[in-house]
């Protein structure tokens, strides 16, 4: 109840903006402000340094940068936030499932205007998230989680299933700990029939069961990806699972680490830009992700902050090289509704695995 | 707080029908259990609370998260102790790290304690700096020293330690222990590595703790012991070691409290079959999941065996009293 008063009082507000705009004009529009939440780190001051500044050149919008920790906690905070009547950030980048997730909670994001979003038309269509109310997300940039290993230890896999073979990787390998960091899509997409799998009870269980014959071959159950960054750079583990852009980054620095695109593949996240529904500017933001959506700026990522373009290379001008540094062939589509539907049992069952329960 | 009110209490002109000086600690005990208080409550109602797959939580009446808590979520058809074991690793690890930092840091403020005053001040600064130390940078210096590549796993290797224990067979043995991979010794992940840690982070208390009593120890018993003739060791067992007993005990109890709640080490050292109720209450609040009802039970599960085993140190305290 007082949420929708204070949405009618924002929309008021907003409404003597707009009456003040016209008397106003010149002073306002150099007021014009956006916060953007982006993941902290390398990946925000990328963002800081090569899009934002772009963005306010094109558009005169300042941009504030808000950093997020990633996107189920910032959900938390931004729950609780929403709750709380005031938001840290207009626009916030969060991954599929947290968006499904917070369109489940309800209240959170505001419908975007798809009107002032032409060129959301370019992306593939599964990156524009429709719920009940409308598109409540637009993709931003993609990214995948890959195989990778030590070159100066072990030659790339063909498969994934070599990493189930403990004659050379006895506790040796870094793998994400999180139920749903997609290692099970990994498991289906290597020993079973897919997403499919995931159906039934059953078939999850028999994904796990395989994925505890692992178990001796795992030096490292990462829970935050500075964890498995230090132990690839000190050889604590010779392969694992890591995220491709920051792979391919420290091995441009010079660290033992190389991304494999095996021939299962490798999955396949998104982050989508979600406007928060407490924030009056969305008129900015959708000027925000109409300016990412463009082809030229998704390619501008791609370089300086290497993520996957969510279109075609064809529609970009990166060439070869550039686009397999951050994308490549065969790509996992994670199962992210059974991810949520069947969230209690998944994440319990997979900490049994773990915890030998 | 109280204190500087206290002090701006005379300025204040005096009301014979209104006296504010006795309402002002009234108000502050109000204040303290509000701000004390409410938040440890919301942990407990929330602990009641009913998850909503793939979405966030609702307030409700249930004991669905307790009962998770004993026999997991698919009981009856199936039945995990997963959480049991979690807690018994939170009571192991702070057990074995409590004692093993009061037993090391006991000689340690005992030779303090013969110090010059002017030494034993030195050495009270340092270990009280040393307090200010997050457990977080604690856990990065131990986590570079346990590193293949910077740390005590490279001293094996470039003294050639690694190589003598493969040609002497001892190396399979720390592979059977997971101390090894195929190709050098490992220290994390274990749970060697994370009672080491635990220990680390609260040996400057443990001695800060043992101080006080240590430096009281009368002198003259300890001199009299020894000029009829007992040993070094009879005068530790009968003379000092009793008359500590009790900051001993009570040294151990306070820091196995502290230690249960334990998150950073345990998250970079302990193996995920090995990790205990703090990481799994972060999980639950903070992490995919969003069962912030799940996680405040675990909280209060653990809220409650802390004070259980404090009760049952102070029983056993009273009982061993003279």
């Amino acid at each position: 109840m007082s949420n929708l008063s204070r949405r009618t009082l924002l929309k008021n507000t907003a409404g003597l903006a707009a009456a003040s705009a016209v008397i106003g004009t010149p002073l306002i529009a150099q007021d014009r402000t956006l916060k953007i939440g982006s993941y902290g780190g390398y990946f925000e001051n990328s963002f800081k340094e090569h899009v934002y500044p772009a963005f306010t050149e094109a558009t005169g919008i300042a941009v504030e940068s808000v950093t997020q920790p990633n996107s189920s906690d910032w959900l938390v905070t931004m729950q609780q936030a929403t709750a709380a009547g005031s938001v840290p950030a207009d626009l916030s980048l969060y991954a599929r499932d947290t968006m499904i997730k917070a369109s489940r909670l309800g209240g959170m994001l505001a419908k975007l205007d798809m009107s002032a979003i032409p060129a959301a038309e370019g992306l593939d269509s599964y990156f524009v998230f429709e719920d009940g109310t409308g598109p409540i997300g637009v993709g931003a940039m993609s990214w995948f989680t890959a195989m990778v290993i030590n070159p100066d230890e072990v030659g790339p896999p063909a498969s994934w299933a070599e990493f189930w073979d403990s004659e050379k990787y006895e506790a040796s390998l870094g793998i994400s700990k999180l139920y749903n960091s997609h290692f099970l899509d990994i498991v289906a997409a290597t020993f079973f029939e897919g997403e499919a799998t995931f159906a039934t009870d059953e078939g999850i269980i028999a994904l796990i069961e395989k994925a505890a014959e692992l178990k001796p071959n795992v030096a490292l159950w990462w829970s935050a990806e500075s964890q498995m960054e230090q132990s690839m750079k000190n050889a604590d583990v010779i392969g694992g699972l890591y995220y491709l852009d920051v792979s391919n980054l420290m091995a441009a620095d010079g660290f033992p680490i190389q991304a494999v695109f095996p021939k299962e593949g490798n999955p396949q996240d998104y982050g989508s830009w979600c406007l928060s529904a407490l924030s009056d500017k969305g008129a900015e933001a959708a000027e925000f992700i109409n300016f990412s959506s463009d082809p030229a700026i998704q390619a501008l990522m791609s370089r300086k902050i290497g993520t996957a373009p969510l279109l075609e290379q064809s529609k970009t001008d990166l060439t070869d090289e550039e686009f397999a540094f951050v994308s490549g062939t065969p790509s996992i589509k994670p199962a992210y509704e059974a991810y949520l539907d069947k969230e209690t049992f998944m994440k319990e069952a997979w900490d049994k695995m773990l915890a030998g329960a | 707080m109280s204190h500087s009110e206290s002090l701006t209490l005379p300025a204040a002109p005096p009301s014979p029908a209104f006296n504010p000086a006795r309402l002002l600690p009234a108000l502050l005990t109000a204040l303290i259990l509000l701000l004390c208080v409410t938040p440890f409550l919301l942990v407990i109602a929330i602990a009641f609370g009913q998850k909503i797959e793939g979405a966030g939580w609702e307030w409700a009446f249930t004991f669905a998260n307790f009962q998770r808590f004993f026999v997991g979520a698919g009981w009856p058809e199936d039945v995990t102790y997963l959480y049991l074991q979690r807690l018994w690793y939170s009571l192991y690890y702070a057990v074995i790290a409590s004692l093993l930092a009061v037993l090391t840091a006991f000689p340690f403020t005992l030779c303090l304690t013969r110090l010059s005053r002017r030494a034993q001040s030195r050495w009270l600064v340092f270990i009280l700096a040393s307090l200010s130390l997050s457990e977080v940078f604690v856990v990065m210096g131990w986590d570079v020293l346990f590193s293949n590549r910077s740390g005590l796993p490279m001293v094996f290797r470039e003294t050639g330690l690694t190589d003598w224990l493969k040609a002497n067979g001892l190396f399979d043995l720390l592979r059977e222990w997971g101390l090894a991979s195929p190709r050098n010794v490992k220290f994390k992940t274990s749970a060697f590595a994370t009672v080491m840690c635990m220990a680390y982070l609260v040996w400057p208390y443990a001695v800060i703790l043992l101080y006080p009593a240590l430096s009281r120890l009368d002198q003259s018993q300890i001199e009299a012991a020894r000029t009829m003739g007992a040993t070094p060791r009879q005068v530790l067992t009968t003379v000092i070691l009793p008359a500590v007993r009790l900051p001993l005990t009570g040294a151990v109890l306070l820091l196995f409290v502290f230690l249960l709640g334990t998150y950073v080490a345990v998250t970079v050292f302990a193996e995920p079959a090995k990790q205990t109720t703090a990481i799994s209450v972060y999980e639950s609040v903070r992490g995919s999941t969003l069962n912030a009802p799940f996680g405040a039970a675990q909280a209060v599960i653990l809220l409650v065996t802390a004070a259980t085993f404090l009760g049952l140190g102070q029983l056993l305290m009273l009982r061993g009293r003279p």
